[in-house]
């Protein structure tokens, strides 16, 4: 999923940024034919996108996803206002908490993101 | 991208388990340009669509899964392009209107992703897509005409 506009960033604590799902998204074909809805794990991964504008370092891998929670479907037409908010800031590990909404509405909300830092030569 | 992250389905018991298989390829389009590593929501993706062809082949088409909500998913090693991803999905709780699952995704016997906890809605299948069209992948995907 990729970042259309930065609201807000302040390095090492948070970021807000939104993301356009116009009907265009070829993913709409098969997801679903009959009800297009935006796939859950592309939030998760907007949501990861968002918090490397967060972390004053590069993040490497993405180590794990705890409390992942999707409340209402994301539809064609939707814009997604994604805020994340760093929870620790460690020597070789980033993690951060994230909210996805649509019109003030939380669509999905994950409780630890966590990622290791890309060491720094 | 076609949304379809399951492209053999190897094993498979109704309400149990499923094992299948993922390729990855440089020719699909879901690779950041600024370094080829599989977004890890769509490892993810894998065990679910794992899952829901366990539901939908279980419930002969009717019921498909929808994500609810994900305990856990860790990650221990990056998907790269070329990589065959064996994916495994068990369920361990399931009512008439939701199921638990769990899974793993390897590559070359290396765990790659323990995922747990993932519950999903048990939608009506066919609100969301032509059985028919469901039935025909379904015969591709497990290799036979039964489906």
């Amino acid at each position: 999923m990729i970042i259309d506009r930065i609201v807000d960033v302040e390095s090492g604590e948070y970021a807000v940024a939104l993301v356009n799902v116009p009907n265009t998204l070829a993913v709409f074909d098969t997801h679903f034919p009959r009800f297009p809805v935006l796939p859950g794990v592309l939030l998760l991964d907007g949501m990861g996108a968002v918090a490397r504008l967060v972390a004053r370092q590069p993040l490497r891998r993405q180590q794990s996803i705890h409390g992942a929670r999707f409340r209402h479907y994301v539809r064609p037409g939707d814009q997604i206002r994604i805020t994340v908010h760093a929870t620790e800031v460690a020597a070789d590990a980033f993690a951060c908490r994230a909210v996805a909404e649509v019109t003030g509405r939380k669509v999905a909300t994950v409780r630890r993101l966590r990622f290791e830092l890309e060491e720094l030569r | 991208m076609r949304f379809h992250l399951i492209d053999r389905i190897e094993e498979w018991e109704p309400e149990k388990f499923i094992v299948a298989h993922k390729l990855t390829s440089r020719a699909e389009d879901y690779w950041p340009a600024e370094k080829p590593v599989m977004p890890p929501g769509l490892v993810l993706e894998t065990v679910c669509q794992a899952a829901t062809w366990l539901l939908m082949l279980g419930s002969d088409f009717r019921k498909r899964a929808a994500l609810l909500s994900v305990d856990a998913a860790v990650y221990t090693a990056d998907v790269v392009p070329g990589d065959v991803l064996d994916v495994e999905a068990s369920i361990t709780s399931i009512t008439g209107e939701a199921a638990v699952i769990d899974g793993t995704v390897l590559v070359g016997g290396a765990t790659v992703l323990t995922a747990s906890g993932i519950m999903c809605a048990l939608l009506d299948a066919g609100t969301l897509e032509d059985p028919e069209e469901t039935r025909r992948m379904a015969r591709e995907l497990c290799g036979t005409e039964e489906g």
